[in-house]
């Protein structure tokens, strides 16, 4: 939910029940006035009428044009005193309608005899007058508050604008810059907080990013030179003739330990230098070329271990992608493939115009399936394989979007990797 | 043959000299960007060969510098970077060849002599070790004039090992080579014995002394028993 709808949401519900309790209470305090006005003027009334008895001893109905207005009643003689107010509806016989009365009844004693005198008002007009007032009352008030509402809806939206700005801004920031953040002052002083703490951060996520870019690729390269010296020191040693044979072996030991130390830097380098974004020439890659000329390199290879390679493509298959990288990928699922078969094995590959799948032959995985593509995760630890392969598979994979993911179905542990661009 | 050899590091910068020195070049070498281009300007030299990082300056300026006096030499850049971009650049401003570090002394040997050989191209065609002659242009190889047919790997092999005679040469070396990096080592071994063994049979057939030594552990020699 957004910040100005929720917002809205409780300043609405908020009015609604503050106007209904205004509503109601006004209503209750005006009809109050009104009941209360007429109970006076029944009082004097009342007075008239008793006033009247004390003067003519008698009660004349004549003396009231307006029908019912008062009218006795005879009760047995009681010495109680009773007086009260009550509504009451009467039949008004002109328009056939029954009309609300404030009715005061007490006793009174005409002639020695007891009477209960009831006297009645017309309610009509009052009650136009309240509903009148009431009906005004509401109208303004809900006037009130939608202009309120609609106002407070422009002051927000205008208050949060720098908020949405930055929030654009911070969606937009690129690690890779280099650099922070550049946000205009504000005249809130929260905003200006927000943003100038914002600023901060982003510049020192971006500084700290650039500083570990460039150790890694620093420490990488510091770390080729002294490996090229071992290599070649290495190299001028093995020239000499009078090594026994055993000192040979140490000397091979030796070069071959650094030439895996070598291999192992640059698949690392390689690696950081995909998260950093380094490849980011595009060109686009017709995946079924590629996976030929690849396959006939590794052709002899094939050969030898006696592999039984099939390829099938249904569908051309086009990415773009960096030219490197997409060497990379496959040559690295090719090699999996190799490293994994056993002697007299088959590779299967095909293409369709969504996915390709590399299939291999080969021994049971006994390597949990899902750290498969961890970094330094062998089926065999022991291998000379710098178990960097697939890892580098998955990373590139990532970097344009597309899904890899292995299977064990009959004979065939298979890699398929799944495009988003149909 | 002459070779300028601009690296800083002076322990590789000796090997190579060492390495190269055995094979009849005379190697100068120099640490620093501003001694290499005095020396350029001064002398001429058959091959240059330029590391890019140099304590004073880029390798990228002496290459600049060689190709404004248009020297005739070969160029060939060292570098620990292996950015596709510098490979594309160090081509681009006319050097002839890149290696990245580390690279194997025989490699480097092996491509020297490849740049001299297109360098000199109004010179022989011909490479001659006793009996064997390649004629690089057409990539034909013949035994005391009697053509042997190779594959095109067998060729790759046979003139890499008569750019490197006597030279004791690992079998990573060779695979890497063969293939590049590309190739897993184990399984490339055991190709570039296969290969080493057909062409030593083709070579022999065809009356040729059996030049190929192996050297326990190391890998192989090609050179006079």
């Amino acid at each position: 939910m957004k910040l100005l709808s929720r917002t809205n949401l409780y300043y609405i519900s908020f009015s609604v029940i503050t106007y209904l309790i205004i509503s109601g209470s006004f209503y209750a305090v005006v009809e109050r006035m009104i009941y209360s006005e007429v109970e006076e003027r029944l009082i004097v009334e009342r007075k008239d009428f008793e006033q009247f008895i004390r003067a003519h001893g008698m009660w004349e109905e004549s003396c009231y044009f307006v029908e019912n207005k008062i009218s006795l009643r005879t009760v047995p003689d009681t010495l109680a005193t009773f007086s009260s107010f009550k509504d009451t509806l009467m039949f008004n016989r002109y328009n056939q309608q029954l009309v609300p009365f404030r009715e005061h009844s007490f006793y009174s004693k005409i002639d020695s005899k007891q009477y209960k005198v009831s006297i009645r008002k017309s309610l009509i007009e009052s009650n136009k007058l309240l509903k009148f007032i009431t009906i005004t009352m509401l109208l303004s008030l809900s006037v009130g508050l939608l202009l309120l509402f609609l106002f407070q809806r422009r002051i927000s939206k205008k208050l949060w604008q720098p908020f949405y700005d930055t929030l654009s801004k911070a969606k937009s920031f690129e690690v890779n810059d280099g650099k922070g953040l550049v946000l205009q002052k504000q005249d809130i002083f929260e905003f200006n907080e927000l943003n100038s703490e914002l600023a901060k951060m982003t510049d020192k996520i971006s500084r700290d990013y650039k500083n570990l870019k460039e150790f890694t690729e620093n420490a990488s390269h510091e770390i080729q030179t002294p490996l090229a010296m071992i290599n070649s020191r290495v190299e001028s040693l093995i020239q000499e003739k009078d090594f026994k044979r055993h000192q040979m072996g140490w000397i091979q030991d030796i070069h071959e330990s650094t030439l895996r130390l070598s291999k192992l830097n640059h698949a690392l380098l390689l690696l950081s230098k995909i998260d950093n974004g380094q490849f980011y020439e595009q060109e686009s890659i017709e995946l079924g070329k590629l996976i030929v000329t690849k396959l006939m390199a590794f052709d002899e290879i094939f050969h030898m271990k006696d592999l039984a390679v099939e390829y099938h493509k249904t569908n051309d298959l086009t990415l773009m992608m960096n030219h490197t990288l997409a060497d990379i990928l496959i040559t690295n699922l090719i090699n999996n493939a190799i490293k994994h078969n056993f002697n007299g094995g088959k590779i299967h590959v095909t293409i369709s115009d969504s996915q390709f799948t590399i299939k291999n032959t080969g021994e049971p995985l006994r390597l949990d399936p899902k750290s498969l593509f961890e970094r330094f995760k062998k089926q065999n630890q022991s291998s000379s394989s710098l178990g960097l392969g697939l890892a580098i598979v998955k990373k590139i994979c990532e970097l344009y979007n597309m899904r890899v993911d292995y299977s064990f179905a009959g004979e065939f542990h298979s890699m398929t990797i799944r495009t988003t661009i149909a | 043959m002459k070779v300028l050899l601009v690296e800083d590091e002076r322990i590789l910068a000796e090997s190579i000299a060492a390495h190269l020195g055995k094979e009849a070049f005379i190697v100068e070498t120099v640490h620093f960007y501003n001694e290499a281009i005095d020396k350029i300007s001064l002398y001429t030299y058959d091959c240059v060969i330029v590391d890019i990082n140099l304590p004073d300056g880029l390798g990228f300026g002496i290459v600049d510098a060689l190709k404004q006096m248009k020297a005739t030499c070969g160029i060939i850049i060292i570098s620990a970077r292996d950015a596709l971009e510098d490979r594309i650049k160090s081509l681009e401003i006319g050097s002839d060849d890149y290696l990245t570090k580390p690279f194997h002394l025989s490699e480097l040997n092996a491509r020297l002599k490849a740049v001299l050989r297109r360098r000199h191209f109004g010179g022989s065609n011909d490479i001659n070790y006793q009996e064997i002659r390649i004629n690089y242009n057409s990539r034909r190889v013949f035994v005391s004039d009697n053509e042997v047919a190779l594959s095109r790997k067998e060729y790759d092999l046979l003139l890499f090992f008569m750019s490197n005679i006597d030279i004791a040469l690992t079998k990573a070396a060779m695979a890497e080579h063969l293939w590049g990096d590309s190739v897993d080592s184990a399984d490339s071994f055991d190709i570039v014995y296969s290969h080493i063994k057909n062409l030593r049979k083709k070579l022999t057939d065809k009356g040729c002394n059996d030049y190929i030594q192996s050297i326990y552990g190391i890998g192989y020699k090609f050179g006079a028993p």
